[in-house]
């Protein structure tokens, strides 16, 4: 691979990285805010006498935190199939040049 | 590492698999993206057992305790009501792609002849997830889960001889309780997923075994269709469409979680609106259509058997069109055209 290729998907996977970790970190930190006690939220008791309970979190801050955590998600997908994008070229143009085939009929050195 | 590398394969032998996997080709054609949809489904499969047990962690299956469990994961678990979104969006998700990919196999034929016993799997597995919405349906306990059971355990009844005892067998006596609910947690976390991994087992080595079917076209006029190889081409291509796919799921289970009623009450009345499932919706349509006697017979009992001879011409559709591959065979075209447009007209219908 050229040495260009080779530091423009360093640079992708460092990128991506960190957003993986950022990702993971805000979900922490959102797992979190699901922790503290919910007053909005009615209990199991209430369903029993006869009323719907909401299906997600209904706080605004909640909500936010979802959905931040939703815009992570996705920025981490199209940072993930940008670089798949990029291995998927090589790999078509590895096996239309036939590299992959020449390299299996390569005569192996000693310890293969 | 290669001391590591060198001790798993001393022990488990996998270089044979990476090597398959490394000669392994798909063609490449415009039908290339149902090869997708299989995959597609066991990533839902996956997600579904991973939110699955998360669930089976503080859901209980009991009269008093199923609905208020239910509540209890959505209210106070952190981010319970994500996973149990989850998981419902996702059997959502894979029922359809499991639709998709049986009606792309029948519109290309592939289930001629070698693949008639990977069909036969297939559908096996369709039948598998139904049977998994249908057990997932009643777990939460509410008013529309319990009527809808009703409905849907009261069907075989119709049949005559083992009606009424297929019907006792599925609810744990005679009618729907908390018995009822034990019994589908254990289809659905236990028999079920033993079915589906026995028939996903023979499927996935039948499909490696015969390989993926080429276009009629090309297999008629002899052309050879161009290949990808598996490793690491279609590979990359099937992770790029897994992660759009992942990023969907989340996002429909973030906008549109499924909320829970009120518990159900044995003794009330059935509510108003019941509604199945989207996949079972076709079905409850064509049952309240039907007139209450046709030809001087039970009509529950005609629809029942129009039902059941449909899901057998299925199960068995490679032995009734048993013609050479090449064959282009219309009427199956035909036929599995006019079956998704009348399952999509009778869900619609019963939506209105």
């Amino acid at each position: 691979m050229e040495p260009a290729v080779n530091g423009r998907l360093r640079v992708i996977a460092a990128a991506a990285i960190i957003l993986l970790g950022s990702l993971v970190a805000s979900g922490i930190l959102e797992a979190r805010v699901q922790e503290a006690p919910q007053a909005s939220l009615k209990t199991a008791a209430d369903n029993a006498q006869g009323q719907e309970t909401p299906a997600s979190p209904r706080p605004a801050k909640e909500r936010m935190a979802v959905y931040i955590l939703l815009a992570w998600v996705w920025l981490s997908i199209a940072v993930l199939l940008g670089i798949l994008r990029m291995r998927v070229r090589e790999a078509d143009r590895v096996y239309s040049m036939g590299l992959d085939r020449a390299a299996e009929k390569a005569p192996k050195g000693p310890g293969h | 590492m290669n001391v590591l590398r060198a001790w798993i394969e001393e022990r488990l032998g996998l270089r044979a698999v990476t090597l398959f996997l490394e000669k392994k080709e798909v063609p490449r054609h415009k039908h290339t993206f149902l090869y997708y949809t299989g995959s597609s489904i066991l990533l839902f499969l996956g997600i579904q057992i991973v939110t699955g047990v998360l669930l089976a962690f503080y859901y209980q299956p009991t009269l008093a305790e199923a609905n208020a469990s239910v509540v209890r994961i959505m209210t106070e678990m952190p981010l319970g009501w994500l996973v149990r979104s989850v998981h419902s969006w996702s059997a959502t998700f894979m029922i359809a792609l499991v639709f998709v990919h049986l009606l792309g196999i029948a519109f290309t034929k592939a289930y001629r002849k070698p693949r008639e016993a990977t069909w036969v799997t297939g559908v096996l597995l369709l039948g598998a997830s139904l049977a998994f919405g249908f057990t997932g349906y009643l777990l939460p306990w509410d008013e529309l889960s319990l009527a809808a059971t009703k409905v849907g355990t009261n069907l075989p009844k119709a049949l005559p001889v083992v009606g009424a005892w297929l019907t006792r067998v599925m609810r744990a006596g005679e009618d729907v309780t908390g018995d009822t609910v034990s019994r589908f947690f254990i289809f659905h976390v236990s028999v079920l997923p033993l079915a589906v991994m026995a028939f996903l087992g023979i499927h996935l080595f039948l499909v490696q075994r015969h390989g993926m079917s080429v276009p009629l076209e090309a297999e008629r006029k002899g052309v050879k269709v161009p290949i990808l190889p598996f490793w690491p081409n279609f590979a990359f291509r099937e992770a790029g469409v897994w992660l759009v796919l992942l990023g969907l799921l989340m996002t429909i289970a973030v906008v549109a979680a499924p909320g829970i009623g009120p518990q159900a009450d044995l003794m009330a009345p059935a509510p108003e609106g019941i509604k199945p499932e989207w996949y079972f919706l076709f079905m409850f349509q064509t049952l309240k259509l039907f007139p209450a006697r046709v030809l001087g017979l039970n009509g529950e009992l005609v629809a029942v058997l129009i039902m059941m001879a449909g899901m057998a011409a299925l199960f068995l559709l490679p032995f009734i069109d048993n013609r050479p591959f090449a064959r282009k065979g219309k009427v199956i075209t035909v036929l599995a055209w006019a079956a998704f447009a009348y399952a999509v007209g009778m869900s619609i219908w019963s939506l209105l």
